[in-house]
């Protein structure tokens, strides 16, 4: 048996090479592209700041039942309900777009039918996976900045002004960890087609278990277990100690080292979970199908 | 491994492709020369699309050999292929980079295919605003960003009004005769006469003919007209039995169901049309019109699906 696929001949004219490896440069397309279909929807995104800011609402208005006393405290300070929630609600935010970006990019591009043109050119699928996640991810530290910024103006709140660079590095640590189970979760929706309400499943457990709303202190036991492996639950209380208690960097060091191993294990089990789903989908010459 | 392909665009050799215990192409062989437009025609379930994802580098042969000289461009079959909410220029730019093309010559490139496709003035229109037709131009446009040996348009005619088709026709006929191979499939089997240069037809995932327009219409079985006769009697039209005496063996004739004065004359091929029209006028009768039941390549594509596969 013999099989050879040969495309002899020479590179197209205009091909770069400049400086900017192609990789990234073919990444900066993804965030060019994404940004103006984004542009495209402004209704969209009125929408969804409005849906957040009712949240924010309903919050505050159970944080008034809540006294300080009952949550736990972040670097020797009690902080009232609406400071500790809104953390947990950004990381969670956060977390929510990231896991979505990820594992459902390649799927978008089967149902709006432009998957296979963009495999007719000479893109890894690895950079189009990250491609398309890589406009929610630069977006993050804006988004984050944005949301609790208007909390401070509007509701009042003081954030440590020193923990915003801590808080960067935490979340940027917890990245990789939302990346290994976003790519799980995409190895699942590109093999079995539909996903979604799995994705659902695991997004609100991740978030209920992360003590984004409530301590954990006050979930059952077996769920505070599940809780100390959650990368939100680390990222959530890293947050509240440099953002709200004061800390600095005193306790970053700690938090990334709790979220190293979680790293590669999600990104190790992810990796394999998604070249599996992929090496399938190649075999069966199904990718490009819906 | 590395081969040159000597003197054609793409070659195509004992290509298998299997999926599970089905065979869907059975050891293809395909050859397309630059400057060639080579017709791809088949039945549907007939093993072209498969043959042309493998081409495009979509899919993987399960045994054979695919060479090509330089990159090949796929035109897909589908409308959705490009993303409705920006415009046909920020379309081509990012497909332009995704090939590897810096932002400025990425522009460049995608305003010069713009303009050969005929869509420079609806560069900037989101493609959700564009007609059928536009968006196959465009589709060409994205293909030919890379200056491509050869080009694979797969069904791109069948969802387009005539306008648009022969639009779409000119302007492939145009590449390939800058040198581009094209390899063009379709089911709209009529418009590959002056069209296309060469034909494979596949069925069942085996090649079933290889060769040129004129050669395929051979394949077509002894063609079928549809004649008007008139005897100078206007209350007593000819009978078909009349009609068959005077024709004697030089073709055979049938009584037709569209009207009392018209008939289906079935030639062979050592007795033409003409000796038919000169017998029926000389045993006093008037041949008033004279058209072919079907189309020849129509003809042809059916005596080949029909076949039995040797």
């Amino acid at each position: 048996m013999s099989v050879s696929v040969d495309r002899v001949g020479p590179r197209p004219a205009g091909l770069s090479t400049a400086a900017l490896p192609v990789g990234i440069a073919k990444l900066a397309a993804f965030v060019r592209r994404d940004v103006r279909i984004t542009l495209s929807y402004r209704t969209s995104a009125v929408a969804t700041v409005l849906g957040l800011l009712l949240q924010v609402l309903v919050l505050s208005w159970i944080g008034k039942l809540i006294r300080p006393s009952e949550l736990p405290e972040f670097g020797g300070v009690h902080v009232s309900y609406m400071e500790f929630v809104t953390i947990g609600m950004a990381v969670n935010m956060m977390a929510a777009i990231l896991l979505y970006q990820v594992a459902t990019s390649l799927r978008n591009e089967q149902m709006i039918g432009t998957l296979e043109s963009l495999l007719c050119t000479p893109t890894a699928v690895w950079t189009l996976q990250l491609g398309s996640a890589a406009s929610s991810i630069l977006a993050i530290p804006l988004r984050l900045g944005v949301f609790l910024g208007a909390l401070a103006l509007f509701f009042g709140m003081s954030y440590h002004l020193d923990g915003v660079l801590p808080s960067i590095v935490i979340i940027a640590a917890i990245v990789p960890c939302l990346w290994g189970i976003g790519l799980m979760l995409a190895a699942a929706i590109v093999t079995f087609r539909r996903g979604h309400g799995a994705m659902g499943v695991g997004t609100a457990a991740l978030a209920l278990s992360s003590g984004a709303f409530f301590p954990v202190g006050v979930l059952p036991g077996w769920i505070q277990s599940v809780a100390n492996v959650n990368p939100l639950t680390i990222a959530i209380r890293g947050l509240r100690d440099a953002l709200l208690g004061g800390t600095g960097w005193a306790s970053v060091g700690t938090h990334i080292v709790e979220l190293a191993p979680l790293s590669i294990v999600t990104v190790g089990l992810g990796t394999l979970a998604f070249r599996l789903a992929l090496k399938r989908e190649r075999r069966n010459g199904t990718l490009g199908t819906y | 491994m590395r081969k040159e392909a000597q003197t054609d665009a793409m070659a195509v050799r004992g290509l298998v492709r299997r999926f599970g215990e089905t065979t869907v192409l059975d050891g293809v062989d395909l050859r397309v020369a630059p400057g060639e437009i080579h017709a791809l025609l088949g039945p549907n379930g007939a093993g072209k699309t498969t043959l042309v994802r493998i081409l495009a580098g979509l899919a993987d042969p399960t045994e054979g050999d695919v060479e090509t000289v330089g990159t090949v461009s796929l035109v897909p079959s589908g409308d959705r292929t490009m993303y409705l909410r920006i415009s046909g220029l920020e379309n081509l730019i990012f497909f332009a980079r995704l090939h590897g093309m810096r932002l400025r010559d990425a522009r460049a490139r995608s305003l010069e295919m713009l303009d050969q496709v005929g869509l420079a003035d609806a560069a900037r229109v989101p493609v959700r605003n564009y007609s059928h037709g536009m968006q196959k131009r465009l589709s060409v446009a994205r293909a030919l960003l890379v200056e491509p040996a050869v080009l694979l348009v797969d069904e791109a005619t069948h969802d387009l009004d005539p306008e648009g088709a022969i639009r779409i026709r000119k302007l492939v006929g145009d590449l390939a005769g800058g040198g581009m191979a094209v390899l063009w499939t379709t089911q709209r089997i009529e418009e590959i006469r002056e069209f296309a240069d060469t034909v494979t037809f596949l069925a069942s995932g085996r090649v079933r003919f290889n060769g040129t327009v004129a050669e395929l219409i051979h394949q077509a079985p002894d063609p079928r007209y549809v004649v008007r006769v008139r005897n100078g009697h206007p209350d007593r039209p000819p009978q078909a039995v009349a009609l068959q005496r005077a024709l004697g063996g030089v073709a055979q004739i049938s009584q037709s169901l569209a009207g009392r004065d018209q008939f289906v004359l079935a030639t062979s091929e050592d007795q033409p049309l003409g000796a038919a029209v000169v017998a029926l006028s000389e045993a006093g009768y008037h041949v008033l019109a004279c058209q072919r039941e079907g189309a020849e390549i129509e003809d042809a594509f059916m005596a080949l699906v029909t076949e039995e596969p040797r």
